[in-house]
């Protein structure tokens, strides 16, 4: 079986995943599209370890997938922190940085 | 492929029906399974190819990753984000990967698809509004964005093939199964999976310091 089919899905997973995260405001739907992009990037893994014949490429998904949970996790907690103080989840709320 | 292409163009034609009758939602649904069962009466030696069930799983994900980002409320988009998330895995099997099709149903929709809905549900969000409001500079720029860049990928994926292609070697025994892939993760990649426990433990102290009370 080709895995171009596969290529091309992982290639609008990951476009519709970079459109979201530039147009949405809600900061928990920005971790969703990043998500989604993590995921489109393993799908390219599976897809090259497929047509490969080789595992390396499962072991990267496997990372990736770690690497995602490490992310949800904390960018979670960041969340729960920043409603705790400003009542809001919106990025464009919170665009002030300072120490 | 006939069959898949007919039922795109089904539930799209059901979609623009929805928006023409906003009143009528169970006629549209109505007139879309019937049009379904026709085509699947015309073409039903479609529904044995395996072409057919990956196009399929294709177009759900698909509608499922637009559904996510256009979705106004966010408990919505967990929901589609589950469902894109499934659709990944059956790709996974249809690529021989079973072992991270099933790391992927357990860990990501399980484990970290649950953490979202937690926070959803702790913080009560409500519907962003907005969303459907007019269109700002940085969304126009963005749509762009993604334009310019889906099409930089298909570009990129038509020049791929330099050579003509060849058919690659067959499957070794035991591709994709756990017992290989586990033998890999503490041979060659031992570094990287001791890496990786160290990244999850500083995850796990982050996340709890940022979860105290007062953040000094």
């Amino acid at each position: 079986m080709r895995i171009d089919f596969f290529l091309v899905m992982a290639a609008l997973l990951f476009t519709v995943g970079c459109v979201g995260v530039l147009i949405r405001r809600n900061v928990i739907v920005i971790l969703m599209c990043i998500e989604l992009m993590l995921n489109a990037v393993n799908l390219t893994f599976i897809a090259f370890a497929h047509e490969m014949r080789s595992m390396a490429g499962h072991v990267f998904a496997l990372f990736v997938i770690t690497v995602a949970a490490c992310e949800a996790a904390v960018g979670l907690a960041i969340v729960l922190a920043l409603f705790r103080r400003r009542r809001t989840t919106n990025v464009d709320d919170v665009s002030l940085m300072r120490w | 492929m006939r069959l898949l292409t007919g039922l795109v163009l089904v539930v799209m034609a059901a979609a623009a029906l929805r928006g023409l009758l906003p009143r009528r939602p169970g006629l549209t649904v109505l007139a879309a399974g019937i049009a379904a069962l026709v085509l699947l009466g015309f073409y039903p030696q479609d529904l044995a190819t395996s072409e057919f069930w990956a196009g399929a799983v294709g177009f759900v994900s698909i509608l499922s990753a637009l559904l996510i980002v256009m979705h106004p409320n966010p408990m919505v988009s967990v929901l589609f984000l589950i469902l894109n998330l499934f659709c990944t895995a059956l790709f996974f099997l249809m690529l021989q990967a079973q072992t991270l099709a099933v790391l992927q149903v357990i860990v990501y929709a399980g484990a970290i698809m649950v953490l979202f809905v937690f926070v959803i549900m702790l913080l009560n969000l409500r519907a962003e509004e907005g969303l459907r409001m007019s269109m700002g500079p940085q969304r126009w720029g963005a749509i762009g964005f993604g334009a310019a860049f889906a099409g930089l990928m298909f570009w990129a994926l038509r020049h791929r093939h330099g050579a003509a292609y060849v058919e690659p070697k067959p499957f070794v025994e035991g591709f994709g199964t756990a017992r290989d892939l586990g033998t890999l993760l503490f041979s060659d990649y031992v570094f990287a999976t001791e890496a990786a426990s160290v990244l999850l433990i500083a995850a796990m102290v982050g996340a709890v310091l940022l979860a105290k009370r007062r953040l000094e």
